[in-house]
Protein backbone atom coordinates (compact mmCIF):
# COMPACT_ATOMS: atom_id res chain seq x y z
CA UNK A 1 0.00 0.00 0.00
CA UNK A 2 1.41 3.38 -0.95
CA UNK A 3 0.70 6.86 0.45
CA UNK A 4 -2.02 7.63 -2.11
CA UNK A 5 -3.86 4.41 -1.21
CA UNK A 6 -3.68 5.45 2.44
CA UNK A 7 -5.02 8.94 1.65
CA UNK A 8 -7.88 7.29 -0.21
CA UNK A 9 -8.68 5.20 2.88
CA UNK A 10 -8.60 8.35 5.05
CA UNK A 11 -10.95 10.32 2.78
CA UNK A 12 -14.01 9.82 5.04
CA UNK A 13 -12.50 10.95 8.38
CA UNK A 14 -10.84 13.89 6.63
CA UNK A 15 -14.04 15.01 4.89
CA UNK A 16 -15.01 18.61 5.83
CA UNK A 17 -18.64 17.83 4.93
CA UNK A 18 -18.72 15.09 7.57
CA UNK A 19 -17.41 17.49 10.21
CA UNK A 20 -19.96 20.13 9.21
CA UNK A 21 -22.83 17.61 9.38
CA UNK A 22 -21.69 16.58 12.88
CA UNK A 23 -21.54 20.21 14.05
CA UNK A 24 -25.00 20.88 12.61
CA UNK A 25 -26.29 17.73 14.37
CA UNK A 26 -24.84 19.01 17.64
CA UNK A 27 -26.47 22.41 17.26
CA UNK A 28 -29.73 20.90 16.02
CA UNK A 29 -29.92 18.51 18.97
CA UNK A 30 -29.14 21.23 21.46
CA UNK A 31 -31.52 23.69 19.79
CA UNK A 32 -34.34 21.16 19.58
CA UNK A 33 -33.95 20.21 23.23
CA UNK A 34 -33.93 23.88 24.29
CA UNK A 35 -36.99 24.76 22.19
CA UNK A 36 -38.95 21.76 23.49
CA UNK A 37 -37.81 22.50 27.04
CA UNK A 38 -38.86 26.16 26.76
CA UNK A 39 -42.32 25.30 25.43
CA UNK A 40 -42.69 22.67 28.14
CA UNK A 41 -41.63 25.09 30.89
CA UNK A 42 -43.89 27.94 29.72
CA UNK A 43 -47.05 25.95 28.97
CA UNK A 44 -49.42 25.90 31.97
CA UNK A 45 -51.26 22.75 33.13
CA UNK A 46 -50.19 20.19 30.53
CA UNK A 47 -51.72 16.69 30.63
CA UNK A 48 -49.28 13.89 31.56
CA UNK A 49 -49.15 12.49 28.01
CA UNK A 50 -48.06 15.87 26.59
CA UNK A 51 -45.49 16.28 29.33
CA UNK A 52 -44.13 12.84 28.48
CA UNK A 53 -43.96 13.84 24.80
CA UNK A 54 -41.98 17.02 25.66
CA UNK A 55 -39.67 14.98 27.87
CA UNK A 56 -39.09 12.54 25.01
CA UNK A 57 -38.30 15.41 22.60
CA UNK A 58 -35.82 16.90 25.07
CA UNK A 59 -34.20 13.47 25.55
CA UNK A 60 -33.94 12.86 21.79
CA UNK A 61 -32.39 16.29 21.23
CA UNK A 62 -29.86 15.75 24.03
CA UNK A 63 -29.15 12.25 22.69
CA UNK A 64 -28.19 13.61 19.26
CA UNK A 65 -26.19 16.32 20.96
CA UNK A 66 -24.28 13.72 23.02
CA UNK A 67 -23.55 11.60 19.95
CA UNK A 68 -22.18 14.64 18.08
CA UNK A 69 -19.99 15.62 21.04
CA UNK A 70 -18.60 12.07 21.15
CA UNK A 71 -17.85 12.13 17.41
CA UNK A 72 -16.16 15.54 17.60
CA UNK A 73 -14.03 14.65 20.60
CA UNK A 74 -13.17 11.01 19.78
CA UNK A 75 -13.61 10.31 16.08
CA UNK A 76 -13.13 13.42 13.98
CA UNK A 77 -11.85 16.37 16.02
CA UNK A 78 -12.08 19.74 14.33
CA UNK A 79 -9.08 21.44 12.75
CA UNK A 80 -8.56 25.15 13.48
CA UNK A 81 -10.50 26.38 10.45
CA UNK A 82 -13.39 23.98 11.22
CA UNK A 83 -13.46 25.20 14.81
CA UNK A 84 -13.91 28.81 13.70
CA UNK A 85 -16.74 27.85 11.31
CA UNK A 86 -18.34 25.73 14.04
CA UNK A 87 -17.90 28.64 16.47
CA UNK A 88 -19.80 31.05 14.21
CA UNK A 89 -22.54 28.46 13.63
CA UNK A 90 -22.80 27.92 17.38
CA UNK A 91 -23.03 31.66 18.07
CA UNK A 92 -25.72 32.10 15.39
CA UNK A 93 -27.73 29.14 16.68
CA UNK A 94 -27.48 30.18 20.33
CA UNK A 95 -28.46 33.78 19.46
CA UNK A 96 -31.55 32.49 17.65
CA UNK A 97 -32.36 30.27 20.63
CA UNK A 98 -31.95 33.12 23.10
CA UNK A 99 -34.25 35.29 20.95
CA UNK A 100 -36.80 32.47 20.74
CA UNK A 101 -36.77 31.79 24.48
CA UNK A 102 -37.12 35.50 25.27
CA UNK A 103 -39.97 35.90 22.76
CA UNK A 104 -41.82 32.91 24.18
CA UNK A 105 -41.52 34.04 27.78
CA UNK A 106 -42.69 37.58 26.86
CA UNK A 107 -45.59 36.44 24.67
CA UNK A 108 -46.90 34.00 27.27
CA UNK A 109 -46.30 36.38 30.14
CA UNK A 110 -44.87 33.47 32.09
CA UNK A 111 -41.32 33.61 33.37
CA UNK A 112 -39.24 30.47 32.78
CA UNK A 113 -35.98 31.10 34.63
CA UNK A 114 -34.54 27.69 33.78
CA UNK A 115 -35.08 28.19 30.03
CA UNK A 116 -33.79 31.78 30.11
CA UNK A 117 -30.79 30.71 32.15
CA UNK A 118 -30.05 27.86 29.76
CA UNK A 119 -30.26 30.21 26.75
CA UNK A 120 -27.92 32.69 28.47
CA UNK A 121 -25.42 29.96 29.34
CA UNK A 122 -25.47 28.63 25.76
CA UNK A 123 -24.95 32.12 24.35
CA UNK A 124 -22.02 32.79 26.69
CA UNK A 125 -20.48 29.37 25.94
CA UNK A 126 -20.83 29.93 22.19
CA UNK A 127 -19.15 33.33 22.47
CA UNK A 128 -16.25 31.98 24.54
CA UNK A 129 -15.88 29.03 22.17
CA UNK A 130 -15.69 31.35 19.15
CA UNK A 131 -13.11 33.62 20.83
CA UNK A 132 -10.94 30.61 21.74
CA UNK A 133 -11.24 29.11 18.24
CA UNK A 134 -10.22 32.40 16.59
CA UNK A 135 -7.32 32.87 18.97
CA UNK A 136 -6.09 29.29 18.37
CA UNK A 137 -6.29 29.77 14.59
CA UNK A 138 -4.52 33.15 14.81
CA UNK A 139 -1.67 31.54 16.80
CA UNK A 140 -1.28 28.80 14.18
CA UNK A 141 -1.35 31.35 11.34
CA UNK A 142 1.37 33.36 13.13
CA UNK A 143 3.51 30.23 13.48
CA UNK A 144 2.91 29.37 9.82
CA UNK A 145 4.17 32.83 8.76
CA UNK A 146 7.23 32.49 11.05
CA UNK A 147 8.06 29.18 9.39
CA UNK A 148 7.80 30.78 5.94
CA UNK A 149 4.58 29.07 4.93
CA UNK A 150 2.60 30.12 1.86
CA UNK A 151 -0.15 32.73 2.35
CA UNK B 1 8.96 22.43 3.49
CA UNK B 2 9.71 21.34 7.08
CA UNK B 3 7.60 18.82 8.98
CA UNK B 4 6.70 21.50 11.52
CA UNK B 5 5.28 23.74 8.81
CA UNK B 6 3.34 20.85 7.29
CA UNK B 7 1.93 19.98 10.72
CA UNK B 8 0.94 23.59 11.47
CA UNK B 9 -0.76 23.88 8.07
CA UNK B 10 -2.52 20.53 8.60
CA UNK B 11 -3.69 21.70 12.05
CA UNK B 12 -5.15 24.77 10.37
CA UNK B 13 -7.19 22.45 8.17
CA UNK B 14 -5.19 22.53 4.91
CA UNK B 15 -5.79 19.11 3.39
CA UNK B 16 -2.87 19.31 0.95
CA UNK B 17 -0.54 19.74 3.95
CA UNK B 18 -1.98 16.62 5.59
CA UNK B 19 -1.52 14.77 2.31
CA UNK B 20 2.10 15.99 2.32
CA UNK B 21 2.62 14.50 5.78
CA UNK B 22 1.15 11.18 4.70
CA UNK B 23 3.31 11.12 1.54
CA UNK B 24 6.45 11.85 3.57
CA UNK B 25 5.81 9.56 6.54
CA UNK B 26 3.67 6.71 5.25
CA UNK B 27 6.58 4.58 4.07
CA UNK B 28 8.61 4.86 7.34
CA UNK B 29 5.50 4.06 9.39
CA UNK B 30 4.53 1.19 7.11
CA UNK B 31 8.07 -0.19 7.18
CA UNK B 32 8.19 -0.02 11.00
CA UNK B 33 4.86 -1.82 11.31
CA UNK B 34 5.80 -4.36 8.63
CA UNK B 35 9.11 -5.19 10.31
CA UNK B 36 7.46 -5.53 13.71
CA UNK B 37 4.39 -7.52 12.67
CA UNK B 38 5.15 -8.97 9.26
CA UNK B 39 3.53 -8.01 5.96
CA UNK B 40 0.12 -9.59 6.69
CA UNK B 41 -1.16 -7.00 9.20
CA UNK B 42 0.93 -4.03 8.04
CA UNK B 43 -1.71 -2.31 5.89
CA UNK B 44 -4.46 -2.44 8.50
CA UNK B 45 -2.22 -1.37 11.38
CA UNK B 46 -0.73 1.47 9.30
CA UNK B 47 -4.29 2.64 8.63
CA UNK B 48 -5.03 2.49 12.39
CA UNK B 49 -1.96 4.66 12.95
CA UNK B 50 -3.03 7.29 10.41
CA UNK B 51 -6.59 7.34 11.77
CA UNK B 52 -5.15 8.02 15.22
CA UNK B 53 -3.04 10.79 13.65
CA UNK B 54 -6.15 12.38 12.08
CA UNK B 55 -7.88 12.26 15.47
CA UNK B 56 -4.95 13.52 17.48
CA UNK B 57 -3.34 16.07 15.15
CA UNK B 58 -5.61 19.01 16.09
CA UNK B 59 -4.50 18.56 19.72
CA UNK B 60 -0.78 18.02 19.07
CA UNK B 61 0.88 20.67 21.27
CA UNK B 62 4.36 20.75 19.74
CA UNK B 63 4.32 20.43 15.92
CA UNK B 64 8.13 20.25 15.89
CA UNK B 65 7.93 16.87 17.68
CA UNK B 66 5.75 15.25 15.02
CA UNK B 67 8.07 12.30 14.26
CA UNK B 68 8.36 11.01 17.87
CA UNK B 69 4.62 11.51 18.33
CA UNK B 70 3.87 9.60 15.13
CA UNK B 71 6.15 6.69 16.06
CA UNK B 72 4.68 6.61 19.58
CA UNK B 73 1.28 6.06 17.99
CA UNK B 74 2.72 3.40 15.66
CA UNK B 75 4.42 1.67 18.58
CA UNK B 76 1.16 1.69 20.57
CA UNK B 77 -0.67 0.11 17.62
CA UNK B 78 2.04 -2.56 17.33
CA UNK B 79 2.01 -3.13 21.10
CA UNK B 80 -1.73 -3.77 20.98
CA UNK B 81 -1.14 -6.53 18.42
CA UNK B 82 1.86 -8.01 20.25
CA UNK B 83 0.62 -7.60 23.82
CA UNK B 84 1.72 -11.10 24.81
CA UNK B 85 5.25 -10.67 23.44
CA UNK B 86 5.71 -7.25 25.06
CA UNK B 87 4.55 -8.68 28.39
CA UNK B 88 7.46 -11.13 28.48
CA UNK B 89 10.26 -10.01 30.84
CA UNK B 90 13.28 -8.55 29.09
CA UNK B 91 16.39 -10.72 28.84
CA UNK B 92 19.23 -9.90 31.29
CA UNK B 93 21.50 -7.03 30.26
CA UNK B 94 24.84 -7.61 28.53
CA UNK B 95 26.98 -5.76 31.10
CA UNK B 96 28.67 -2.42 30.34
CA UNK B 97 26.83 -0.07 28.00
CA UNK B 98 28.27 0.13 24.50
CA UNK B 99 29.37 3.24 22.64
CA UNK B 100 26.64 3.56 20.03
CA UNK B 101 28.82 5.85 17.91
CA UNK B 102 31.33 3.04 17.34
CA UNK B 103 28.72 0.53 16.33
CA UNK B 104 28.66 0.03 12.59
CA UNK B 105 25.66 -1.95 11.58
CA UNK B 106 24.77 -2.59 8.00
CA UNK B 107 21.17 -1.49 7.36
CA UNK B 108 20.46 -4.34 4.97
CA UNK B 109 21.77 -6.85 7.50
CA UNK B 110 19.61 -5.32 10.24
CA UNK B 111 16.54 -5.62 8.04
CA UNK B 112 17.39 -9.22 7.12
CA UNK B 113 17.83 -10.47 10.68
CA UNK B 114 15.07 -8.58 12.51
CA UNK B 115 12.55 -11.40 12.53
CA UNK B 116 14.75 -13.39 14.92
CA UNK B 117 15.04 -10.57 17.50
CA UNK B 118 12.49 -10.12 20.38
CA UNK B 119 10.09 -7.19 20.04
CA UNK B 120 11.63 -4.88 22.68
CA UNK B 121 15.02 -5.02 20.98
CA UNK B 122 13.59 -5.23 17.44
CA UNK B 123 11.63 -1.97 17.71
CA UNK B 124 14.75 -0.09 18.81
CA UNK B 125 16.92 -1.60 16.08
CA UNK B 126 14.33 -0.39 13.54
CA UNK B 127 13.91 3.08 15.04
CA UNK B 128 17.61 3.72 15.61
CA UNK B 129 19.28 2.04 12.64
CA UNK B 130 16.60 2.00 9.96
CA UNK B 131 14.67 5.22 10.78
CA UNK B 132 17.80 7.12 11.88
CA UNK B 133 16.11 8.50 15.00
CA UNK B 134 18.28 9.76 17.86
CA UNK B 135 18.71 7.87 21.13
CA UNK B 136 16.69 10.56 22.93
CA UNK B 137 13.85 10.30 20.41
CA UNK B 138 13.87 6.49 20.65
CA UNK B 139 13.69 6.80 24.44
CA UNK B 140 10.74 9.20 24.16
CA UNK B 141 8.88 6.91 21.75
CA UNK B 142 9.40 3.80 23.89
CA UNK B 143 8.88 5.59 27.20
CA UNK B 144 12.17 4.38 28.72
CA UNK B 145 15.40 6.12 29.81
CA UNK B 146 18.21 6.62 27.27
CA UNK B 147 20.36 4.13 29.22
CA UNK B 148 17.75 1.44 28.72
CA UNK B 149 17.68 2.23 25.00
CA UNK B 150 21.46 1.80 24.84
CA UNK B 151 21.41 -1.51 26.66
CA UNK B 152 18.52 -2.82 24.55
CA UNK B 153 20.34 -1.77 21.37
CA UNK B 154 23.45 -3.58 22.55
CA UNK B 155 21.47 -6.71 23.35
CA UNK B 156 19.59 -6.33 20.05
CA UNK B 157 22.83 -6.26 18.06
CA UNK B 158 24.03 -9.38 19.84
CA UNK B 159 20.75 -11.18 19.14
CA UNK B 160 20.81 -9.88 15.57
CA UNK B 161 24.29 -11.33 15.03
CA UNK B 162 23.07 -14.66 16.38
CA UNK B 163 20.00 -14.52 14.17
CA UNK B 164 22.09 -13.67 11.09
CA UNK B 165 24.65 -16.37 11.88
CA UNK B 166 21.86 -18.91 12.01
CA UNK B 167 20.75 -17.71 8.57
CA UNK B 168 24.30 -18.03 7.23
CA UNK B 169 25.19 -14.28 7.14
CA UNK B 170 28.41 -12.91 8.63
CA UNK B 171 27.74 -9.65 10.53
Amino acid sequence: MNADDMLHRLAAPLSPARRLVTVVTLLGGLGGATVAGTLWATEPALPPATQAAFAAMVAIGLGWCGWAVWVLTRRTPLFARDRVVAGWLGLAASSLLAAFVTAVTISRDRLAPAALGMAAVLLAAALINLIRARSHRAALLRRKRELGGPR
Amino acid sequence: MTDELLVVRAQLGERDAFAGLVREWHEPVHAFVRRMLGPGAADDVAQEVWLAVVRGLPRLKDPARFAPWLFSIARRAVTNRLRAEYARPAAPGPGPEPDIGDAVVDRALVAAGLAGVPVLERELLILFYLQDLSLETCAEICGVPVGTVKSRLSRGRRLLRTSLAQKGHHA
